[in-house]
C-alpha cells in the first residue's frame, strides 16, 4: 500500500512540474529594441519616438538601416516611399529613365506597359497603406483613454502629444492624397477599425472629400507655417496639399476648383518662405535649410540611411562617361549611369532666355540626345540637379547614403501653381502671377533679369513647360501632365512613351495606375481599375 | 502489494486460464562464440503463451512444460535454438550469431527502439559498416544516396552545411529541414557566427548508426518537430573490452571544372570585334581567373576511438578526432578538434542504466569570399600581381590617388579577385558541447515497466573576426573611392535545453505483446549575438556595438505510443502526441498529432514453406504531423521595434531612432501534415536480398504562409497564416543484395530509387506568389508557387526562335494574344524537381582485398542557369568603361542586353547527373604486428566523375534549381590507414 501511495505522490509531483513547465511558453521578449507595446509606452519619451515612427515610413524602409523593410516580399528600396512616387511621377514620362530594366518592375515604367503584376505599384500602395495603418495606431496608443490608464497627466505633454495627433492625422490625410492621384482609390480605414480590417473601397471623389475636409480641419490646430521644428508638418503642407488637389480637381472629381487653390496657395505663399538665392542649393546636402522648402523628406548619410528618392538621384546621375560622382559627393562611378533624360525633356532647354539659365543641369558632351537601347548607358543626356555636396562645399559624410532631403514642397511650386491657378480662372492676379514667374527666371539667371517673359509669354503651354524646368525630377511630371492632358492620348508623346522609340499614344487607362494583384486579392472589397 | 493487483489485472485480461501445471526448467543461455551469458533471451513454449526471458546472468526458469514440447531460444541477431522438453532440470543453451540479421537488430523510432522486423512505419537504418566511405565531413554525408528518399546536396566548402530533404519537404514558407536527434537530444539546425554548419561540430567518426524516419506513422511521435522527417542519429556506446580503433586519411583535392569564358587570346578578339574602342585598355598577359582563384588542397583526418570497461563496471568510449580540410579557394580552410565520451553503466541487474554522451568539438575556420563572380568577369589580359599596383602588390583598375595621396579605387571596375581572397582574413571559431545523460530504471518490483529520463544539453559558442586592411585592399568598403577596410567581430551563442521523462510499460501476455511508451518532453532554444561592426567604418552606426537576443522557444510535449503485436505476425502501432510551441498564442498553442500503423507479417500466412521467400511484410501507416518553425518566433504578440542607429529621424537639430509597431500575425497556428503510406519488406533467400517498397502521399494543409494581408489593417503588407495546401506523392525502392557470398569473396549492393512530385494544392487567393532568388538587378525572380504546379516551378518568357533556329534577342511569344509583351506573357516551364533519384553502391570483398562505389544519379531536374543569363551578353564586354569577360555561351544566342533576355526560357536547361561520389579500394592485414593488431590500406577517389548535359559548372545545386556561381565541388584522392588493437 505504501509503494502505491508513493508512486501516486511521484505521478503528482510530475504533473505538477509538467503543468508549471507549460507556463514557459509564454515567452517573454529579451532584446533591448524590442517591447510589447504596453512596455513600449511606459515612458513619456515615447510617444514622441512613436511619432518618428509615424513620419519614419516616408523616409525610411525598416527599422534596421536601409536594407530592412516594415514590407515583406519587396526589395527595401524598391518599396521606398519617395523613390515609388518619384518612379511612378517621373520615371513614366519624358524626364528620366531607369537604365537597369532588369530591377523588376522598371521596365514597364519606363515604357508605360505596365500591369497589375508590377512590384514597385505594390511597393507604392502598400507603403502607403502602411503610412495609415501607423497613423491608426498612434492614434489608438494616444487616445485620451489610453493615456490616463497609462497615467500620464503631465499637462504639457498632455499638449504635445495632442499636437502630434494632429500631425499624425495629417500624414493620413496625405497617404490617402497621394493614393487618390496614383490609383483613384484606397480602402477606408480609421483608427476606429480594428488590427487587420481591410477597409471599404473609397474611389477619388470620397478620398476628396476626405482628404479635403480632414486637413481643413487639421489646419487651425496645427502649427503655423515656419514654426514647427524641422522634419515635421504644419499649416503650409496642409496648404500645399489642399492647393495640389484643388489644382488637380477636374482630373480628380470634374470640378473648378481654382480659385480654392488660389486661396491656399495665398497662405502659403505669404506665411514667410522666400527663394533660395540660389536654385540648386535646394538639392543638395543641406538642403533643408533652404529658405523656400515647405517640406522635406529626410535623408542623412550617418543616422537616416535609406535607397529612397534623393539617393537613388544622386547616385544615379552619375553619367557613365563622366565618371563625375565626385563632384556630386558620391563615389566616382555612382551607380554607372542608372538615370538619364529623354530627348523631349533635353530639348525644352532650347529656345530664347535659356541660354544662362542655371537650372539647366544638362550633360551631353559626347552623349547622342537620342537613347535607342535603354540599356546602353551612354546613350542620352544626364543631368545633376542633385548633390551631395553642401552649398558650402561640404561632402556628406557617407558616398553612398546622401544628406540631400527629398523636396516635397517648396515655394517655387507654389508659385507655378499659382500662374497656373489663376490662368485656368482662379481668383489669382496675372500680374502677380507674372511677378511669380519672373522671380524664378531671375533667380535662374543669377538675379538679372535675363530669362524674364513678358505677359503675353505666361499662357498654359509656358508653364507645362517651364513646370518641367524648374521641377524637373521632383515628382511632379505625371501628375502636370495629366492635368494638361498630355500624359495619355497622343498629344504628347517622347521617347519609349507606349513601348516604342519616338513614343506612341498611350490608352486612358494609364491615368491610373492599377491596383497590384496581391492588394486586389487581399481586400476583397477592392475592385480593378478600368482597363486593366 | 498493488504491483501485484496490476499484475492480476493484465493476467486476468489477457491471459487464457487453463495452463495446467507440468514441469519446470532452469537453465543458462550463453553467447556460443564468447561463452559470456545472455540477458533478455526470449524462452518460449512453442505453441503456447508460456514463456520467460534470461535475466542478466543469461539464467531463466519456465514452469509448467508439458512433457515434449519444444521449447524455443530467440534473441535478436541470434540464430534461435530449439530444444525438446524431457523432464531436464537444468540445461545450458549456447547460441549462435546469426550474420544476416545482425546488421539490422534494433531500430531506434523516438524515445526506443524496436526490432527491425517489428518496424510498422517507413524507417530506414544505415549503421556504420555500410556508410559511405571518402572524405566525410559532415555527418549527413554518411549516408548519401544510401537512403531511398532522403537527399543530401552538399556545397564544395569545406565543413558546409548540406541541404537534406526527405521525402523533398512538406513546407512552403516553413522550414523544410528534417529534423535530427542525437542520442535523443533534438538539435536547432541553425549554423552559429564561426561555424560552416549545424552538423560541422559532430565528428562522424563517433556514428554508430543513422536512422530515417520518413511517414508520418514512424515521426508523429515527435509531433510539431516531425513533418519533414526525422532523422535520428546515435553515437557508439562504450565497450565490455579494451578496443583501439586508429583511423587516418590523407586526401589531396582540386577543381576540376570551370565556368567556360573566353581566354586570353579570345577576349582579345572579341573586344576587338565588339567594342574596338576599349582595345587599348587590354592588358598584354594572359591570366585563367578561375584557376588563380583556387588550390590544391590537403585533407588530413586523424580519429582515434577507445573503448574499455571502466574500473569494470563502466563501459566506456573515447573519441578524440581532427579534421583538417583546406577549401578550393586560396585561403579557405576548416579545422576541427573534438572529443566524444560515452558511458554506459548498468547497475542492479541492468534494472539501472545510464547512458552519458558528452561530445565537445572545437571547429576553426578560415572562410573565404565568393569571388567566384569576378573571377568569371575578370579582364583575362590582366596580370594577377602588378609591381606599380597601389594596392598591395595586386593588380587593381584604380584611378591613382587622391589629394591626401590616398589610392582611389575606380567604384564601377571589377576587383582583382585573388586580392580579395588573400587580402581578406576572415576568421570564425565555435566551441559547442552537446551531449545528454539518460537514466533508465527498470522496477524492481514491477520489471515490465521502465521509467527513463533523458536530460540534454547543447550550447554553442561562436565568434568570428573578419579583417581587411585599409587602403590596400581595393575589395573592402569604401569613402569617396578610398577603401577603408574592415575590422569586424562578432560572438553568438546557442543553447538548446531538454528534458525528457518516459515510462515504458512491455508485456507478452498470451500471443499479445504489448508496448506502451508514454510521457513528457520540454525544450528551450535560446540564442544571442553580439556584433561589434566595422571599427574601420567612419560612419558607424551608433548602435554599435549591438547585442541581440532572441525571443526564447520553447516546445513542450506530451506522447505516448503503443504497439501491439499479435502472435509475432500483426503489429499495430498507435501514437500520440500533443504539442505545445511558444510560437503561437495561447489559444492555438496546442497541437495534437496522433498516427496509426499497421504491419502484416505476411510469409507465415502465405508463404510459409517457400525456400526462396524468407520474409514478407505489408506496412500500413498513416499519422499527421506539424509544423511550427518559422522565422518569426512571437508574431503572435504586437511588439514594438525601435530603429537602429541609421534608422533615425531628425526632429529638430536632434535625431530619434524610430519606433514602429511590427507586424502581428495573432491567429497563426500549426501547420498540419497528413501521410498515408503503404510500404511491402521482402527478403529472399533467407534474406541475402531484401527489397522494400513504399508508396505515399503527404498533404499539407493549413500551410504557414508569408503571405498579402489587407493593406493598410496590419504594419505591413504580408503576415504569417494559415491558408493553402500542397501534395507529395511517391514511390521508394530499396534493395539490398548479396550477390556473391563465400569464404573469399562477397559482393554486396545496394539500389533505392526514388521518384516523387510535389504539388500545389491550394494557394493563399488562389494567387501566384512569385519565389527564388534575384536572377539579375533587384526583383527579378524567375520562380513561382502556382496552384497545380510544382512548387518553385520556373515562370518565364517563351523564347523565339529564327527559322535558323537561333534565338532572337527580346522576342518572346505573346501568350495571351493582346499585342503586348508584358509579365501576363510568362508562362511555367520545368522545375527543378527530379523525376526520380537513384543511389548505387557495391561492397566487395575478395580474401583481404575490398573495393567499393557509391554513385549517385538524379533524373529530369531542371536548372535556370544564372550564370549565363545574367552575364553572357555582348554588352557586358565592356558594362562600366572596363572589359569584362563573359560566358562563352554568349556565342551560341548572341544575345546583346541582359535586361532584354533575362527571363528567357532559354536558360533552363536539364540538370540530370550521375555523380560517382566515391570509389575506394582497400587491402587488410588482420594479423599485423604479430597478430596484435589488424591494418587496412585503402586508395581512394572522391567525387571521381559526374555525368550530365548540364552546360554550367556542376548540375548538383542547391538555390531551389537557380545555378547562381557556386562553391565548387573539388575532387579529392584519398589515402587511408586503419589500425584496431
Amino acid at each position: 500500500m505504501k509503494n502505491w501511495k508513493f508512486r501516486l505522490l511521484c505521478l503528482s509531483a510530475l504533473v505538477i512540474i509538467f503543468q508549471s513547465c507549460t507556463d514557459d511558453l509564454d515567452v517573454v521578449l529579451e532584446d533591448d529594441d524590442q517591447f510589447m507595446s504596453e512596455e513600449f509606452f511606459s515612458t513619456p519619451g515615447s510617444y514622441k519616438q512613436a511619432l518618428a515612427g509615424v513620419y519614419g515610413n516616408l523616409s525610411l524602409t525598416g527599422a534596421n538601416g536601409a536594407e530592412s523593410s516594415f514590407l515583406q516580399g519587396i526589395d527595401p528600396g524598391t518599396s521606398h516611399f519617395a523613390r515609388c512616387w518619384w518612379y511612378l511621377q517621373n520615371l513614366t514620362t519624358d524626364e528620366v529613365v531607369w537604365s537597369y530594366e532588369n530591377d523588376a518592375g522598371t521596365r514597364e515604367l519606363n515604357r508605360n506597359i505596365w500591369t497589375s503584376e508590377n512590384p514597385i505599384l505594390l511597393g507604392m500602395f502598400s507603403r502607403t497603406m502602411a503610412q495609415v495603418a501607423l497613423v491608426n495606431e498612434y492614434l489608438r496608443q494616444t487616445s485620451p483613454d489610453k493615456l490616463s490608464a497609462r497615467g500620464v497627466n503631465d499637462a504639457a505633454l498632455l499638449t504635445e502629444i495632442e499636437l502630434y495627433r494632429k500631425e499624425a492625422r495629417a500624414l493620413r490625410a496625405y497617404a490617402y492624397y497621394v493614393l487618390m492621384d496614383l490609383y483613384g482609390k484606397a480602402p477606408f480605414i480609421t483608427e476606429n477599425d480594428p488590427l487587420n480590417f481591410g477597409g471599404p473601397e473609397y474611389d477619388r471623389g470620397e478620398l476628396f472629400a476626405y482628404v479635403e475636409s480632414e486637413m481643413l480641419a487639421l489646419i487651425p490646430d496645427l502649427k503655423p507655417a515656419r514654426t514647427n521644428e524641422y522634419g515635421r508638418i504644419d499649416q503650409a503642407f496642409a496648404q500645399m496639399v489642399l492647393a495640389k488637389m484643388y489644382l488637380n480637381a477636374e482630373v480628380y472629381v470634374g470640378q473648378n476648383r481654382y480659385s480654392d487653390c488660389i486661396t491656399q496657395l495665398n497662405n502659403v505663399i505669404n506665411a514667410g518662405y522666400t527663394l533660395e538665392a540660389n536654385y540648386l542649393d535646394n538639392f543638395k546636402a543641406d538642403n533643408h535649410t533652404s529658405t523656400e522648402m515647405i517640406f522635406t523628406l529626410q535623408s542623412d548619410g550617418a543616422v537616416t540611411q535609406n535607397y529612397g528618392a534623393t539617393t537613388v538621384m544622386v547616385n544615379g546621375s552619375v553619367g557613365s562617361i563622366e565618371q563625375n560622382g565626385a563632384s556630386l559627393g558620391v563615389s566616382s562611378g555612382g551607380w554607372g549611369g542608372a538615370l538619364r533624360i529623354r530627348k523631349q525633356f533635353a530639348q525644352k532647354w532650347d529656345g530664347a532666355g535659356l541660354e544662362n539659365d542655371q537650372r539647366n543641369t544638362v550633360i551631353s558632351g559626347v552623349r547622342p540626345i537620342d537613347i535607342d537601347d535603354i540599356a546602353d548607358r551612354d546613350q542620352g543626356y544626364i543631368v545633376a540637379k542633385y548633390s551631395n555636396i553642401s552649398s558650402t562645399g561640404a561632402a556628406g559624410p557617407s558616398t553612398t547614403f546622401v544628406d540631400t532631403d527629398y523636396p516635397l514642397f517648396r515655394l517655387a511650386d507654389a508659385y507655378l501653381m499659382y500662374a497656373e491657378a489663376t490662368l485656368r480662372g482662379g481668383s489669382g492676379s496675372m500680374d502677380q502671377a507674372l511677378a511669380y514667374i519672373n522671380a524664378l527666371r531671375t533667380r535662374a539667371n543669377g538675379g538679372t533679369p535675363g530669362g524674364n517673359i513678358a505677359m503675353g509669354d505666361l499662357t498654359l503651354n509656358f508653364i507645362i513647360d517651364e513646370r518641367a524646368r524648374e521641377l524637373y525630377w521632383e515628382g511632379h511630371r505625371r501628375q502636370d501632365l495629366i492635368r494638361f492632358n498630355r500624359y495619355t492620348g497622343g498629344a504628347y508623346n517622347w521617347a519609349w512613351k507606349g513601348n516604342a522609340q519616338n513614343g506612341i499614344p498611350l490608352s486612358n487607362n494609364f491615368r491610373v495606375f492599377p491596383l497590384h494583384v496581391a492588394t486586389l486579392a487581399s481586400n476583397p472589397n477592392l475592385t480593378q481599375n478600368a482597363g486593366y | 502489494m498493488k504491483t501485484i493487483y496490476l499484475k492480476l489485472f493484465f493476467f486476468l485480461l489477457f491471459l487464457p486460464l487453463g495452463a495446467l501445471a507440468q514441469g519446470t526448467l532452469t537453465g543458462t543461455v550463453l553467447d556460443q562464440a564468447t561463452g559470456t551469458p545472455l540477458p533478455g533471451v526470449n524462452v518460449v513454449v512453442e505453441g503456447s503463451n508460456n514463456g520467460a526471458s534470461t535475466d542478466f546472468d543469461g539464467r531463466f526458469t519456465l514452469s509448467n512444460i508439458p512433457s515434449g514440447a519444444t521449447v524455443a531460444f530467440s534473441y535478436l541477431g541470434y540464430r534461435t535454438e530449439t530444444i525438446t522438453y524431457t523432464g531436464q532440470s537444468n540445461i545450458t543453451v549456447s547460441m549462435q550469431e546469426d550474420a544476416n540479421q545482425l546488421s539490422e537488430v534494433v531500430v531506434q523510432v523516438g524515445y526506443g527502439t524496436v526490432r527491425k522486423k517489428d518496424v510498422t512505419g517507413s524507417v530506414a537504418t544505415v549503421s556504420d559498416k555500410d556508410f559511405n566511405r571518402g572524405a566525410i565531413v559532415t555527418t549527413e554525408n554518411l549516408l548519401n544516396g544510401k537512403v531511398a528518399g532522403l537527399t543530401i546536396n552538399t556545397s564544395g566548402a569545406p565543413g558546409s552545411g548540406s541541404e537534406i530533404r526527405i521525402r523533398g519537404g512538406s513546407s512552403l514558407f516553413a522550414s523544410n529541414d528534417p529534423l535530427i536527434v542525437v542520442d535523443g537530444l533534438p538539435i536547432d539546425n541553425a549554423t552559429n557566427t564561426g561555424s560552416t554548419s549545424f552538423l560541422a561540430s559532430l565528428n562522424p567518426n563517433t556514428i554508430e548508426s543513422i536512422t530515417v524516419l520518413k511517414d508520418a506513422s514512424a515521426t508523429a511521435i515527435y509531433g510539431s518537430r516531425a513533418s519533414n522527417g526525422v532523422i535520428l542519429i546515435t553515437t557508439k556506446s562504450g565497450g565490455k573490452k579494451l578496443s583501439v580503433d586508429y583511423n587516418f586519411q590523407y586526401g589531396s583535392g582540386r577543381v576540376e571544372n570551370t565556368v567556360d569564358v573566353f581566354n586570353a587570346d579570345e577576349f582579345r578578339a572579341i573586344i576587338a570585334a565588339n567594342n574596338p574602342a576599349a582595345v587599348s585598355q587590354l592588358g598584354n598577359t594572359s591570366t585563367n581567373w578561375q584557376e588563380a582563384i583556387y588550390r590544391r588542397t590537403d585533407f588530413v583526418d586523424n580519429n582515434i576511438n577507445i573503448r574499455s570497461n571502466l574500473f569494470g563496471f563502466i563501459p566506456a568510449r573515447l573519441t578524440l578526432g581532427n579534421t583538417y580540410q583546406e577549401g578550393s579557394r586560396l585561403t579557405n580552410k576548416f579545422n576541427r578538434n573534438s572529443v566524444g565520451v560515452a558511458l554506459n553503466p548498468a547497475f542492479f541487474d541492468n534494472h539501472l542504466k545510464f547512458r552519458v554522451n558528452a561530445n565537445y568539438a572545437d571547429e576553426r575556420n578560415r572562410f573565404a569570399d565568393g569571388v567566384e563572380g569576378s573571377a568569371i568577369s575578370f579582364d583575362p589580359t590582366q596580370p594577377i600581381f602588378d609591381p606599380n599596383s597601389l594596392f598591395g602588390g595586386f593588380f587593381q583598375f584604380d584611378n591613382g590617388v587622391n589629394a591626401n595621396g590616398q589610392p582611389i579605387i575606380i567604384q564601377n571596375a571589377p576587383r582583382n579577385p585573388v586580392a580579395q581572397l588573400l587580402q581578406t582574413y576572415d576568421r570564425g571559431e565555435n566551441r559547442r558541447f552537446f551531449g545528454n545523460f539518460e537514466v533508465d530504471y527498470k522496477f524492481h518490483f514491477f520489471p515490465e515497466m521502465r521509467a527513463v529520463l533523458n536530460l540534454g544539453f547543447d550550447e554553442a559558442n561562436g565568434e568570428r573576426s573578419r579583417f581587411v586592411p585599409a587602403g590596400i585592399a581595393a575589395s573592402g568598403p569604401t569613402l569617396a573611392d578610398v577603401p577603408f577596410g574592415n575590422n569586424d567581430f562578432a560572438t553568438e551563442m546557442r543553447r538548446n535545453k531538454l528534458l525528457d521523462a518516459y515510462l515504458v510499460y512491455n508485456k507478452t501476455f498470451n500471443k499479445f505483446n504489448v508496448d506502451v511508451t508514454g510521457g513528457y518532453s520540454y525544450q528551450k532554444f535560446e540564442r544571442q549575438e553580439f556584433v561589434q561592426g566595422n571599427q574601420n567604418d567612419p560612419n558607424l552606426p551608433s548602435n554599435f556595438p549591438e547585442t541581440n537576443t532572441d525571443t526564447d522557444v520553447v516546445l513542450i510535449g506530451f506522447f505516448g505510443r503503443t504497439n501491439l503485436t499479435f502472435n509475432d505476425k500483426y503489429i499495430l502501432t498507435l501514437s500520440y502526441r500533443r504539442d505545445g510551441s511558444s510560437r503561437f498564442s495561447e489559444e492555438n498553442r496546442w497541437g495534437n498529432f496522433p498516427a496509426a500503423a499497421f504491419a502484416w507479417k505476411m510469409r507465415e500466412d502465405f508463404f510459409k514453406n517457400s525456400q526462396t521467400l524468407s520474409d514478407m511484410k505489408l506496412r500500413l501507416g498513416w499519422g499527421i504531423t506539424g509544423q511550427q518553425n518559422i522565422p518569426a518566433s512571437n508574431d503572435y504578440l504586437q511588439t514594438y521595434v525601435t530603429g537602429n542607429g541609421v534608422s533615425q529621424i531628425f526632429f529638430g537639430p536632434s535625431a530619434l531612432p524610430i519606433a514602429i509597431s511590427n507586424r502581428t500575425s495573432p491567429n497563426i497556428k500549426w501547420e498540419e501534415t497528413t501521410t498515408y503510406n503503404a510500404g511491402i519488406d521482402f527478403g529472399f533467400w533467407n534474406n541475402r536480398l531484401t527489397a522494400s517498397l513504399d508508396a505515399f502521399y503527404k498533404l499539407s494543409e493549413d500551410l504557414l504562409v508569408d503571405a498579402p494581408v489587407a493593406d493598410g489593417g496590419n504594419f505591413s503588407n504580408r503576415a504569417w497564416q494559415n491558408v493553402g495546401s500542397f501534395s507529395t506523392k511517391g514511390i521508394e525502392i530499396s534493395i539490398d543484395g548479396t550477390v556473391i557470398q563465400n569464404n573469399n569473396l562477397n559482393w554486396h549492393l545496394n539500389l533505392n530509387f526514388t521518384k516523387y512530385e510535389r504539388r500545389l494544392e491550394d494557394l493563399i487567393y488562389d494567387q501566384d506568389i512569385l519565389v527564388g532568388p534575384n536572377i539579375a538587378g533587384t526583383g527579378t525572380q524567375a520562380q513561382v508557387y502556382r496552384e497545380g504546379f510544382t512548387p518553385n516551378s520556373f515562370l518565364v518568357y517563351k523564347q523565339l526562335y529564327d527559322t535558323a533556329g537561333n534565338p532572337i534577342e527580346g522576342a518572346y511569344a505573346d501568350l495571351n494574344s493582346d499585342g503586348i509583351i508584358n509579365e501576363n506573357d510568362k508562362y511555367i516551364y520545368q522545375n527543378p524537381d527530379p523525376d526520380f533519384l537513384i543511389g548505387f553502391g557495391s561492397n566487395l570483398t575478395y580474401k583481404n582485398w575490398d573495393f567499393s562505389f557509391n554513385m549517385r544519379a538524379s533524373i529530369g531536374n531542371n536548372a535556370f542557369n544564372q550564370v549565363n543569363a545574367s552575364r553572357a551578353q555582348l554588352n557586358q564586354l565592356v558594362p562600366n568603361g572596363f572589359p569584362s569577360n563573359i560566358p562563352v555561351n554568349v556565342l551560341d544566342t548572341n544575345f546583346n542586353v541582359q535586361s532584354d533576355v533575362i527571363l528567357s526560357d532559354i536558360w533552363i536547361e536539364d540538370a540530370s547527373f550521375l555523380r560517382m561520389d566515391n570509389i575506394t579500394l582497400g587491402y587488410t592485414f588482420p594479423k599485423w604486428i604479430g597478430g596484435l593488431a589488424s591494418l587496412r590500406l585503402s586508395a581512394g577517389v572522391q567525387n571521381a566523375f559526374i555525368i550530365t548535359d548540364y552546360s554550367g559548372l556542376d548540375p548538383e545545386i542547391t538555390n531551389s534549381g537557380v545555378d547562381a556561381t557556386i562553391y565548387p565541388r573539388q575532387r579529392q584522392f584519398l589515402f587511408g590507414a586503419n589500425i584496431k588493437f
